[in-house]
């Protein structure tokens, strides 16, 4: 897993190093390598973007450039970018697809804890009914397990450290509930 | 003000999440506006000055500038109102949480839906006359729902509040936009849900944000033109206030005071980032041309310790003059509040008894921690506060990192729901939330717009919660009756001369009361949870109740996307 990675940030550095993209399919053509050519990541750990909310997504990129949010692949990409690009590549995401990773549903006693923990800190408050997201909040239903796993865990240290208030929420919910949230998100 | 979530608690509520029925918020992107001619005259502002009066229509959000939700019509009677039926149910194309309180303007209808939809409707037939979609832009940052709770009319104009923080006015026959002003940076954590109360040719409006470290504000906007006339910042620059250790009800609330004053020395005057959201209407007093709002909680919601002092003026009753916005005077509930317990219900103007029973002009407020407190309108000084409607417990423990136990949890007592006077009986009716929480706290530094909970309220799964719909008689502070309710409440309440109260559950019950005793002589299953405010009206001599059934974001009760109006035969 480690070394398809790699291969994919390496294969992106190279394509932004080479080439200044000037259309938006140049543009987005770097994100391919990662997020799959049909939307499907190449990697678990990689979140889905076809069908992501705008207005996440370009919080994401701006992020990135800032330094708000940490990734050695995505943050080079990023800082190329100005703001009207952001909004563009977001805006072209948004208006795909979401792909069916076809991940199972959650077994009922599982889903029946998430919701009850989800509730308990107020999840859909925010990415709405069914986890479908909206605005600058994200989709998270279907999203990849092992990325939801991951996000989760690193929102736990902070390592995901450009939104405070989610860090806060997930310390407050307990690992057990956070476990039973992920396999209900990723099969929603 | 921010959301928390309900305990898996009743499965007719909750299955609702469950299921794969079809994702309706898609819908509001891919609608595109109807245009429309809706046969309506322009409204003037003699109309609205005398909406109080006025049984035809309901000309604004809460009924006329004093908010009182009280209807004077009184064709439906604790009598006859068993007979109520269905008149009509309109569906509109969103189905996601319902906050809207339609008003009606002499046989048109106007209703909003989240996302920021506006719809005309035959307030007789239901029939879709105009509507208007909302093109959001990308950019939306809210935390408690993607709510509308409604507009106002002036001239032939409508008035709007966008989720991506614009004022628009739009042609109140044909839904189109006259004009738009950004009001504020959504990216910054600005957003509007409130809808705008529009006086004298002004168009009065805060905004939400408390949760995102936005410094809020009131202000008025020319309703001709959407230029701006005035700014309200409800967070002053000097907002280290009295340091007051003990809050409206004297009791003590464990502030480090000592710890807040080192913090001033070091960081200064928190203001700029300190929250202060506006959630509801004001209300006007037209005879001395004030306006009276409460203002919401500090950001961070739960860690004070990055933000010393009082925190003016948040949790705090706020009065200023309406055509200027000079501040005249206010009152603070909670200082330096750690438990987002804020100020969130409308005001209403009435006239109430002083210490001394003399009656003098008030002004009401129901909050969050399940007090009514009332004030003499003159200086916003706090006269009495009601018996407690909800249970308290442990207040006002500090939140810790494990989480401390505290009733009310932080949605109240009374959330943003309206309340509603009948000022012949001298009281107020409140719908109320019980659901126990524990506060937690963590401390993170400004994150640039985003959520800034500063820790987090946690529902308490195993512990039973419920609401309540509680009449109190606000000249003596006692509570007069009280209807309890399986499920938490959230929505609103309409009282009407015909001595009745309507209101609804999240379990989609919509039921009558009688308002002396709480007695209920009326009910209907509405499918979706009822969290609105009901409105009343009058056409070709028949009264009709109408009133939004489409669920709670905030709550989590189950969405719908009905507009759903009754008469008698």
């Amino acid at each position: 897993m480690f070394g398809k990675l790699m291969m994919c940030g390496a294969a992106l550095l190279l394509m932004v190093a080479e080439a200044r993209a000037e259309t938006i399919e140049e543009k987005v053509q770097a994100c391919t390598g990662c997020h799959g050519e049909d939307g499907k990541p190449v990697d678990k750990t990689i979140p889905t973007i076809w069908g992501q909310q705008a207005g996440y997504l370009y919080i994401q990129l701006r992020d990135f450039k800032r330094g708000d949010r940490k990734s050695e692949i995505m943050q080079p990409i990023a800082t190329q970018f100005e703001r009207d690009d952001m909004l563009a590549i977001a805006e072209y995401f948004s208006k795909k697809p979401w792909p069916d990773l076809g991940q199972p549903r959650a077994p009922k006693d599982v889903a029946e804890k998430a919701v009850s923990a989800s509730r308990s800190v107020g999840c859909p408050a925010c990415h709405l009914d069914r986890f479908q997201g909206d605005g600058t909040v994200p989709r998270l239903a279907g999203m990849g397990r092992d990325y939801l796993a991951k996000t989760i865990a690193d929102f736990r240290t902070r390592a995901r450290g450009n939104n405070p208030g989610m860090s806060d929420l997930m310390l407050a919910t307990s690992p057990d509930d956070l476990a039973a949230l992920v396999d209900y998100l990723a099969g929603l | 003000m921010y959301v928390k979530g309900l305990a898996a608690f009743a499965a007719a509520v909750g299955v609702g999440l469950l299921s794969g029925a079809a994702i309706a918020q898609e819908v509001k992107q891919e609608k595109q506006s109807v245009l429309g001619n809706a046969n309506v005259p322009p409204v003037t502002q003699e109309q609205l000055n005398a909406a109080d009066k006025n049984a035809k229509d309901f000309l604004l959000t809460n009924g006329n500038y004093a908010q009182t939700r009280f209807y004077p019509g009184k064709q439906i009677s604790r009598d006859n109102v068993k007979n109520l039926h269905v008149a009509w149910i309109f569906q509109t194309d969103v189905r996601e949480s319902l906050e809207t309180s339609p008003i009606v303007v002499d046989g048109v209808m106007y209703v909003t839906t989240s996302f920021s939809h506006v719809y005309a409707l035959d307030a007789k037939t239901g029939q879709q006359l105009w509507h208007y979609a909302h093109k959001m832009g990308p950019i939306t940052v809210y935390c408690c729902g993607p709510n509308n709770r409604g507009v106002q009319v002036l001239g032939d104009r409508v008035y709007l509040a966008t989720l991506d923080s614009k004022l628009m006015a739009l042609n109140a026959k044909t839904g189109e936009v006259v004009w738009t002003t950004n009001i504020a940076d959504p990216e910054l954590g600005y957003s509007e849900t409130m809808a705008p109360t529009v006086v004298k040719d002004k168009v009065l409006i805060g905004t939400n944000g408390g949760e995102y470290g936005i410094r809020g504000f009131v202000r008025a906007y020319d309703a001709k033109t959407g230029k701006q006339l005035w700014n309200f910042d409800t967070i002053p620059e000097n907002s280290v206030g009295v340091w007051a250790t003990k809050d409206a009800t004297g009791r003590d609330m464990h502030r480090n005071i000592q710890a807040e004053k080192d913090m001033l020395a070091k960081i200064g005057d928190p203001y700029a980032k300190l929250g202060g959201g506006v959630w509801q209407n004001p209300s006007v007093d037209l005879a001395t041309n004030r306006i009276y709002f409460v203002v919401g909680n500090p950001s961070p919601d739960l860690d004070g310790s990055n933000r010393p002092g009082d925190n003016l003026y948040t949790n705090s009753l706020v009065s200023l003059d309406l055509d200027t916005g000079k501040y005249v005077c206010h009152f603070q509930y909670i200082a330096h509040d750690v438990w987002d317990l804020d100020a969130v219900s409308p005001t209403v103007l009435v006239n109430v008894k002083d210490k001394d029973g003399k009656t003098i002009p008030g002004v009401i407020h129901a909050g969050k921690t399940g007090h009514i407190y009332v004030h003499d309108r003159k200086d916003c000084s706090l006269i009495r506060f009601s018996e407690a409607m909800v249970p308290q417990e442990n207040m006002w423990v500090l939140p810790t990192k494990e989480g401390a136990r505290m009733l009310p949890g932080a949605n109240g007592g009374v959330e943003w729901s309206p309340i509603a006077t009948d000022p012949g009986q001298e009281l107020a009716y409140a719908i109320n939330l019980h659901q126990p929480m524990t506060y937690h706290v963590e401390s993170s530094a400004y994150p640039n717009g985003k959520l800034w909970l500063g820790g987090a309220f946690k529902v308490i799964p195993s512990e039973k919660q419920s609401g309540n719909i509680t009449a109190v008689n606000y000249n003596t502070g006692k509570i007069k009756w009280q209807v309890k309710t399986p499920e938490p409440m959230i929505g609103g309440i309409l009282a009407t001369a015909g001595g009745l109260v309507f209101t609804g559950e999240g379990n989609g019950k919509f039921a009558a009361y009688n308002s002396s005793n709480g007695k209920e002589l009326w009910s209907f299953r509405a499918g979706a949870g009822v969290n609105a405010p009901p409105s009343s009206y009058m056409i070709g001599g028949k009264q009709y109740v109408v009133v939004g059934a489409g669920g709670n974001t905030q709550i989590d009760y189950k969405r719908g996307n009905n507009i759903i109006a009754f008469t008698l035969d």
